[in-house]
């Protein structure tokens, strides 16, 4: 009996290890897939966050140096067991917000933002999921034609 | 009971096996060599490091570049030369991966696929060799090449292949070879872009060439933990530090503005007001042209 659930247990956790990287990567990779017939794949953001104990920042945060005369597009993909929706904003290197997927007025959440850059530098990107809700998803960046 | 005890015995050390499981000996073995003293590794924190080779190491947007310009494709800017079986060292096949990868981004986004496989054979050997060669996924991307209807997929696992590589190396104490993959990325994105100003002057190219400083300073950061290291390191320490020389009178100016936000087809377009100027003169073009040049070619000189 002992030996019977020892072997289920690892079969169980080892089937568990592999799948779930494998989950990982063909959701990243079906959210880049569907980022638009015209979107080239450029980077993601693979973001996993805890319920917040108070709301205010965006908690995920990454530089990414954007180029002048590209248009990007930023996809938010959430998997199916997240609480909230992922949302991002960008800034500058003076710290203003540039971008949000986030309509604050209305509460529109955007699946997707396309952004003309006409300033090269250095932005930051920040994740999060709405009411900072615990959830896992991906921010995935494409170059648009 | 005592069954009850066991089992969790055992759940709690496989959960900790597996934690650790990247750095367990006899899964994958590293050259003693490829060790970074601690002193060195502690200079920049590992999310520092991590937040620079993300943003740096990209090899498709200097070739999505010429692409938009509709820049012809041509194949003398590859590094054809390369031969995989002649490099010698870690540092030498790191670097090349490197360059190699950028090559296979210039290839890929002009869909010259057939033409990758000998880059892609090459990556796939260095890749071995510096034990990393589980990351690259060589058959679906050979698969992609040869199918020219999915160029996004093949994007997607050629970069997902190289994050993969970047972020095993950093993890596992071989952040210098990291370091070399990502400067061999850039230089040959350098390269491809200054060649074709040569030969074809674009002021959105030149631009992009000059506005190359923003991050040239990251790039040394990256690798300035292992300047002292040996003769080789010490070497492209200097030939950085030269490039970074030529770029120090180019200017880059701002102008101010509000975004502009529309929405369409379900999204949301946001165009930029603010914009950035570059102040670079011809004589500092071409002296940038002439470094990357030369550099670049000492650096795909086969041992």
């Amino acid at each position: 009996m002992m030996k019977k659930n020892i072997i289920t247990l690892l079969f169980l956790l080892t089937f568990g290890f592999l799948s779930f990287g494998q989950a990982t990567d063909s959701f990243v990779s079906n959210c880049a897939m569907n980022a638009g017939v015209n979107a080239k794949y450029l980077k993601d953001f693979r973001i996993q966050l805890g319920k917040a104990a108070t709301q205010s920042e965006l908690r995920y945060k990454a530089n990414m140096s954007l180029w002048k005369n590209t248009k990007y597009r930023f996809s938010l993909c959430n998997t199916e067991g997240s609480q909230g929706q992922l949302i991002l904003n960008i800034k500058d290197d003076a710290n203003k917000v540039i971008l949000s997927s986030f309509d604050q007025k209305t509460g529109k959440i955007y699946s997707f933002v396309d952004f003309v850059c006409n300033k090269s530098g250095m932005y930051q990107l920040n994740y999060d999921f709405t009411n900072g809700q615990q959830g896992s998803g991906v921010g995935v960046v494409s170059l648009v034609k | 009971m005592k069954e009850r005890v066991l089992l969790l015995f055992i759940i709690v050390f496989i959960c900790f096996a597996c934690r650790n499981s990247s750095n367990k000996k006899g899964e994958f073995v590293f050259p003693e060599a490829d060790s970074v003293p601690v002193s060195e590794a502690e200079k920049l924190s590992p999310e520092a490091i991590a937040d620079i080779s993300k943003n740096i190491a990209s090899p498709v947007e200097i070739a999505n570049l010429l692409h938009m310009l509709e820049v012809p494709f041509s194949q003398n800017y590859l590094a054809t030369s390369i031969d995989a079986n002649k490099q010698s060292t870690n540092f030498d096949k790191a670097l090349k991966l490197g360059i190699l990868g950028a090559d296979l981004g210039y290839l890929n986004m002009y869909e010259k696929t057939s033409s990758s496989l000998d880059v892609l054979s090459s990556i796939r050997k260095i890749a071995e060799d510096i034990k990393v060669g589980q990351f690259f996924d060589f058959e679906s991307i050979k698969r992609l090449s040869m199918n020219k209807t999915n160029l996004d997929s093949l994007l997607f696992i050629s970069i997902n292949s190289y994050t993969q590589i970047d972020n095993y190396l950093r993890s596992n104490d071989r952040g210098q070879l990291s370091a070399l993959m990502i400067i061999g990325v850039w230089i040959e994105g350098q390269y491809l872009a200054t060649q074709v100003v040569s030969q074809f002057p674009d002021k959105i190219l030149s631009d992009r060439i000059g506005e190359q400083k923003i991050i040239l300073n990251d790039l040394l950061l990256l690798v300035s933990p292992y300047c002292n290291r040996d003769l080789k390191f010490t070497e492209l320490c200097k030939n950085l530090q030269n490039i970074k020389d030529k770029y120090r009178d180019i200017r880059i100016t701002y102008t101010q503005g509000d975004p502009v936000s529309v929405e369409k087809d379900g999204g949301l377009v946001i165009t930029q007001t603010e914009t950035s100027v570059v102040e670079m003169s011809k004589e500092q073009l071409e002296g940038i042209i002439e470094i990357t040049k030369n550099i670049r070619n000492r650096l795909i000189l086969n041992n």
